[in-house]
């Protein structure tokens, strides 16, 4: 067969081409068109497992920026967030990151990242300078090792030290009034819930010397199956469990341990119990679990905070999480910094934030500080309380002290080297 | 000279020209290459196109040395990873708690590599396709868990904090942007001359030939053993440059790098870009660091297109990019030549 002509690139071919070059070209153009605006990157995690930390990190954030630029903007400018996955990988975090403000033009950060994630976006921010807010790290090195301190970050997450001594002392007071002597732990196998674990029963037994931990189990992270952990505690008949199991790790392992009526036979402390995305899941809620707020609404027990999540739960058509209320803070807080300074430029509300008290729903008396000399978050709610298997969940919380917060972590920090 | 040797070496010159010309084409392509890149910073601003390319470095690095097991020896390692990860640790480890120059923590990092590998290799490459890929992801899986308990060392979960310095040596200071990217490239356009080398030698076709008929091979008296557990040290040693780009780029250094799923990109890009050509990883890399790139911008629903793109090419091409372009090139040849 001869051919009458040799065939070159296809019509179909050359329109894709053409469409490829069109979208390469106007794609500057596009994020141009608005320059007066100001830009905040946003590398969170939107797929896979954690998928809902930066779904509902970025709901809350999106809620206040909307209140932010109603109110004229950061400065004057109207803020556009770009929000961008990382999957979960810290070299993709920091790709994301780095990108957001070499090419998209974003001029501060919001560091939406967990774990290893933040520390790569710690690491972003340190060498391009931009102004970054972490928000959802609990890790308490972050802040507190001053290797990690750079002028441009700031934290508005929880911490976890901060936890842990109010865990300690507010398990520590029950243990001694029921008598609580042998204690078992079950905590997921990874950074957060060793160290987590190890600084509460640090505290726990710092206030309550005579408990003994008796048993430890340490699940695999996302185990499916507790069975054998659930059988470990029973066989051990602790009078008390402890454990930092999160999301949908501890509704599994409720409903799994329901089974064996697990609950009627110790007193239950589970730190990340108090937080709708685990309150909401699981099948029969136990009466009687203790827990560490996560985000709640009836704490602290004011209409601010009840009315946030209200509006929360009205435009999602859910409840905040944890990350919600930290990621709502940064924003807050970046606003009142900006109206300090009087600009938007990242140096300026970096030196306007340190140390900065504003309003905020989530305070434990109604205000936040940002500390000036760590550029961490104090002053939020904090407390422990125990759950009941409707709404409100958890009626009555009590309050941490954050003047013994501040004495223990400082005490903390120096046994660290930190200070 | 004597007159019959001064006419002798007249007539051999431009013979000797010839081959001289084409035993350094790679050299020169990879000259010309290496300038091209490194002048990149003279002509765009672009902080992100120079990113690109960091990354493409510490990734083509990984996936290139990778084919040399894939496609040469026809090792399909699924862990080919943890040396990408060892080398990044290694590296940052050693900068960290140290102190040492740059180049000496480079070298030592080599060496801590080729050590591990000569120990797993030997134990691995005993073995054939699916045991050798599952042993491999095994040692893989070891390193892993090694980095998340040995938190004390290794920082855990959450990575090698604090950043990795990055003192200035030879005039070259890593910790500049544009010093970080002429670095990047000429590890990279060294470490494809290097394997290209590898993969030209006559050792090169005794991989090949071990691939084709490991019998064979065997029989004509050659110690399977010893060259595949070769290939597996020189392997390792590529993506362990790799992994100190990574660590650099990222000035750190995290478990994910050590995990089965960089492995798993590893493989991906290689079906990507070919195995059959030497470059196919090369392309396989841009393609994919691209795709990544752009689809990311624009959902979060990335997994669907990538996982299109992956039938695409496993259904619709049924091979690479570089192979598909490579046969087509062949048989566009042969139709004009009218055979």
């Amino acid at each position: 067969m001869t051919r009458t002509r040799t065939p070159g690139i296809s019509r179909r071919s050359t329109l894709a081409l053409m469409g490829a070059g069109a979208m390469t070209f106007a794609a500057p153009w596009v994020a141009r068109a608005q320059a007066k605006t100001i830009k905040i990157g946003m590398p969170t995690i939107l797929s896979g497992r954690v998928a809902q930390l930066g779904t509902s990190s970025r709901n809350a954030v999106m809620l206040e920026v909307e209140k932010v630029n109603a109110a004229g903007g950061l400065a004057g400018r109207q803020i556009e967030m770009v929000i961008r996955d990382s999957k979960g990988q810290p070299q993709e975090a920091a790709r994301v990151a780095r990108e957001l403000v070499n090419t998209d033009g974003c001029e501060l950060l919001i560091d939406a990242e967990a774990s290893s994630g933040a520390f790569a976006v710690h690491e972003v921010a340190r060498d391009l300078g931009v102004f970054c807010i972490h928000t959802n790290s609990e890790t308490s090195a972050l802040t507190a090792d001053p290797k990690q301190h750079i002028p441009n970050a700031f934290r508005t997450a929880r911490q976890g030290v901060h936890d842990s001594i109010v865990g300690g002392s507010y398990a520590a007071a029950i243990a001694k009034a029921k008598g609580l002597k042998k204690w078992a732990t079950c905590s997921p196998d990874y950074a957060y819930g060793r160290d987590t674990t190890a600084e509460f029963t640090l505290y726990l037994k710092r206030f309550a010397p005579e408990v003994e931990i008796i048993s430890e189990s340490w699940p695999k992270l996302f185990q499916p199956d507790y069975t054998e952990v659930v059988t470990k505690i029973l066989q051990a008949k602790p009078q008390a469990l402890y454990s930092c199991l999160w999301g949908g790790d501890l509704t599994s392992y409720i409903d799994q341990a329901n089974i064996y009526a697990m609950f009627g036979q110790m007193e239950v402390f589970a730190v990340n119990m108090a937080d709708y995305t685990a309150l909401t899941v699981v099948k029969n809620l136990p009466k009687g679990i203790h827990s560490g707020n996560r985000y709640i609404k009836t704490f602290p027990a004011t209409p601010e905070n009840a009315a946030w999540g209200d509006a929360y739960k009205a435009k999602y058509n859910e409840y905040p999480t944890n990350w919600s209320w930290e990621n709502a803070t940064a924003i807050m807080l970046m606003a009142e910094a900006a109206k300090k300074a009087n600009s938007a430029d990242g140096k300026k509300i970096a030196e306007a934030l340190k140390g900065l008290t504003i309003k905020c729903p989530f305070g434990a008396d109604g205000t936040v500080t940002m500390r000036g000399d760590d550029h961490t978050l104090v002053g939020y709610a904090i407390g422990w309380g125990t759950t009941i298997p409707q709404e409100p969940y958890v009626p009555e919380v009590k309050a941490g002290d954050w003047k013994t917060i501040f004495e223990l972590e400082a005490e903390w920090k120096k046994s660290k080297g930190y200070t | 000279m004597t007159e019959l040797e001064a006419g002798r070496a007249q007539t051999l010159v431009p013979a000797r020209g010839g081959t001289a010309l084409r035993r350094y084409r790679d050299v020169l392509i990879a000259l010309i290459a290496f300038a091209v890149l490194a002048s990149l910073p003279l002509f765009t601003g672009s902080k992100a196109l120079l990113d690109f390319v960091i990354r493409c470095s510490a990734y083509g690095l990984f996936a290139t040395s990778l084919n040399l097991l894939v496609g040469y020896t026809g090792l399909t390692s699924f862990g080919h990873g943890m040396f990408f990860g060892l080398g990044a640790y290694s590296f940052g480890l050693i900068m960290q708690k140290l102190g040492v120059p740059i180049p000496i923590a480079f070298v030592a990092t080599l060496a801590i590599t080729a050590m591990v590998a000569a120990v797993i290799g030997a134990i691995c490459v005993r073995l054939k396709e699916i045991y050798f890929a599952f042993v491999t992801l095994a040692f893989q899986m070891l390193i892993h868990s090694t980095i998340l308990s040995w938190a004390s060392f290794t920082g855990g979960d959450q990575g090698l904090r604090g950043g990795i310095p990055r003192p200035a040596f030879l005039g070259i200071d890593l910790s500049n942007h544009v010093h970080l990217y002429v670095t990047s490239c000429a590890l990279l356009i060294l470490g494809l001359l290097a394997m290209r080398q590898i993969a030209q030698s006559p050792f090169g076709y005794t991989l090949r030939m071990i691939r084709d008929n490991a019998a064979r091979a065997s029989f004509l008296g050659i110690d399977v053993w010893r060259a595949k557990l070769t290939v597996f040290v020189l392997a390792a040693l590529f993506a362990s440059m790799g992994g100190m780009v990574m660590a650099l780029f990222v000035s750190g250094a995290y478990p994910e790098f050590a995990y089965w799923t960089i492995s798993g990109e590893a493989i991906f890009i290689n079906m990507l870009g070919g195995v059959s050509t030497f470059l196919g990883p090369m392309v396989g890399t841009v393609l994919l660091l691209l795709l990544n790139d752009t689809v990311t911008r624009f959902t979060e629903y990335h997994g669907i297109v990538l996982g299109v793109v992956i039938l695409f090419f496993a259904l619709g091409l049924r091979k690479g990019l570089l192979d598909f372009v490579a046969e087509w090139y062949a048989y566009r040849r042969d139709a004009g030549e009218g055979r």
